[in-house]
């Protein structure tokens, strides 16, 4: 079983856990639990960029594209002329494909957060452990042996 | 300010609003959905008897259904604002309002996205709006502003639900570990079993800043797609190239408006002067004064191009606004929206609670009066005399509109009750 540490301001939070790191604990065997993100907490323990990055960036090309190529595509299955424009209207189509990148954009986002986040989680919501107001340090001693 | 109280206090003191509701709001719920159940009513009314019991008829084919859109897209757009953009920004007194001003948003997109509904007569035909794969294999006219429309403001409902709910996560699980039973539970499940691990946190972050970023330019495009349904035909008085910046300017002062009138009495009655501090308020009065000056602006750009141009029709379009059959409604217009926020420069005024409040429902009177002048003036007198026509809105319009209000304050009263008013995570960050 970890041991727990509870803290109830930041500043002693991060100071136990450079601490630990200093103390030759390996950044495996520590798992925090916060009530508000710290960076330096993220610097220390993981110290490398979410990949979420590429999931917002995926999904707004896709939208782009998508939503070029639907209007392009709709209007030259049933080539009508409107308002004296040309069929392929570019302004126009590019605006649903600027409306698209941030749709599908945010919701690839929004998805790929569930995805590297582990979320929902089932075991938070059958454990019913709380999400706790202090900061916690959990420090797995068993694997030392 | 607020770093002095310790933790658990914040999350107590906000939880606090979420108490058993008392009479005033009991009374002020039971009188708002009365009015959205009149509203409703009368569009049961108007579907069974036909468009011809709303006031608009050839030439003002527009009419309050299309003000009222057009009003509500604006008022949802501060929300954005001061969620996101002051975010990207990292103003501090953001934490204050971002929470009520998400929640105005989305309620105002609901009832924005109505109207386009009670507009089109025909309601059980609105999925003609969108472009599916259909046995006649027609697609919409993507060319069409009133197709961008449908798309700016759908994906702006959408973009604004994700960000609000991405916001509130943490706090659900606040909300679960203080209430028990199956109230409990269902916030826990809401909160999709959130235990702040900084796994959850770090992807948390950067989720946040992207919709953040992805939010911001819809602050600018959807309004200006809303003004483009009007720009983009040759109606004297709607085709001109300032509409989008000024549309813009217009939504995000009337919905800073809106947040005054929603903030100054939940901040009274929830009891949570402390966390609402006069110096946001007074930060959030600073935002609707520029806004005014933009708008002020505006018109004076809007009647100097009419008048300096050499376009008849334009000139007889802005002569008739401020002197014509709706010349009152300008002249209130003008004075709500350009005059009195100026007073604003007044710093004791910008930190009075009730002048805040009564010049943000004024300043809402405004702008409404604003979209009905654009909407309707220019129809009623455009380029023919034989096609020259007044139009006074039905009661069953008014009827609706008055309606849509209540909607609007019904879903916010229900918000302040299920949900935390304002985000305790940010309170704690803070």
């Amino acid at each position: 079983m970890p041991r727990h540490l509870f803290f109830d301001t930041p500043e002693a939070f991060l100071q136990e856990l450079r601490a630990q790191l200093a103390a030759g604990v390996p950044r495996r065997r520590l798992q925090a639990h916060l009530p508000f993100h710290l960076h330096e907490a993220e610097a220390l323990l993981i110290g490398r960029p979410s990949r979420l990055r590429y999931f917002a960036m995926i999904g707004a090309l896709l939208g782009f594209g998508g939503g070029f190529l639907l209007a392009m595509l709709t209007s030259l299955d049933w080539p009508i002329i409107t308002g004296g424009k040309p069929i392929v209207s570019v302004p126009p189509f590019l605006l649903i494909g600027y409306l698209m990148t941030i749709l599908i954009g945010s919701l690839s986002s929004f998805i790929g957060f569930l995805w590297l986040a582990r979320l929902p989680s089932a075991k938070t919501l059958v454990t019913d452990r709380p999400f706790d107001s202090r900061f916690v340090l959990a420090i797995d001693d068993e694997d030392a042996s | 300010m607020n770093n002095n109280i310790p933790v658990p206090q914040v999350e107590t003191d906000v939880l606090a609003a979420m108490s058993r509701p008392g009479y005033a709001w009991l009374t002020g719920f039971g009188l708002a959905g009365l009015l959205f159940v009149g509203a409703l009513a009368l569009w049961a009314y108007q579907i069974q008897h036909g468009m011809g019991v709303a006031g608009i008829m050839h030439p003002v084919g527009w009419g309050v259904y299309i003000a009222n859109f057009v009003f509500w897209v604006g008022i949802a757009h501060s929300g954005t604002l001061i969620s996101a953009v002051l975010y990207i920004f990292r103003a501090r007194f953001r934490t204050s309002f971002n929470r009520s001003a998400e929640a105005m948003t989305i309620f105002a997109l609901m009832v924005a996205g109505l109207f386009p509904l009670i507009h089109l007569g025909r309601v059980w035909r609105f999925y003609y709006l969108f472009p599916y794969p259909n046995q006649r294999q027609l697609w919409v006219n993507f060319r069409s502003p009133l197709v961008w429309d449908v798309f700016a403001v759908s994906t702006y409902f959408m973009v604004s639900l994700v960000f609000f709910y991405v916001g509130l996560m943490p706090d659900l699980a606040i909300v679960a570990r203080h209430r028990g039973g199956w109230a409990g539970r269902l916030y826990r499940v809401l909160s999709l079993g959130w235990s702040g691990s900084l796994r959850e946190w770090r992807h948390y972050d950067r989720l946040y800043m992207f919709l953040a970023a992805f939010a911001t330019p819809l602050v600018a495009s959807v309004h200006s797609i809303v003004s483009w349904d009007f720009a983009v035909s040759i109606i004297p008085g709607w085709h001109t190239t300032i509409f989008a910046p000024y549309f813009v300017a217009g939504a995000i002062f009337s919905g800073t408006a809106m947040v005054l009138t929603l903030v100054i009495p939940m901040r009274r009655v929830l009891h949570l002067e402390h966390l609402i501090s006069i110096d946001h308020i007074e930060s959030i009065a600073k935002i609707l004064l520029l806004t005014s000056l933009i708008v002020g602006f505006s018109y004076i750009v809007e009647h100097g191009m009419a008048f300096y141009g050499n376009n008849l029709f334009e000139m007889e379009q802005f002569r008739f606004r401020a002197m014509g059959h709706y010349s009152l409604l300008f002249w209130i217009m003008i004075t709500c929206n350009a005059i009195l926020p100026l007073l604003l420069f007044v710093q004791r005024l910008r930190r009075n609670l009730i002048f805040l409040f009564v010049l943000g429902l004024l300043v809402n009177v405004g702008m409404w009066l604003e979209r009905f002048v654009i909407v309707v003036c220019s129809l009623a007198r455009d380029f023919d005399p034989y096609n020259w026509g007044n139009y006074s809105p039905s009661l069953v319009e008014i009827g609706i509109t008055v309606g849509s209000f209540g909607l609007f304050f019904a879903a916010f009263l229900v918000f302040v009750k299920t949900l935390p008013v304002l985000s305790i995570t940010e309170l704690k960050e803070r």
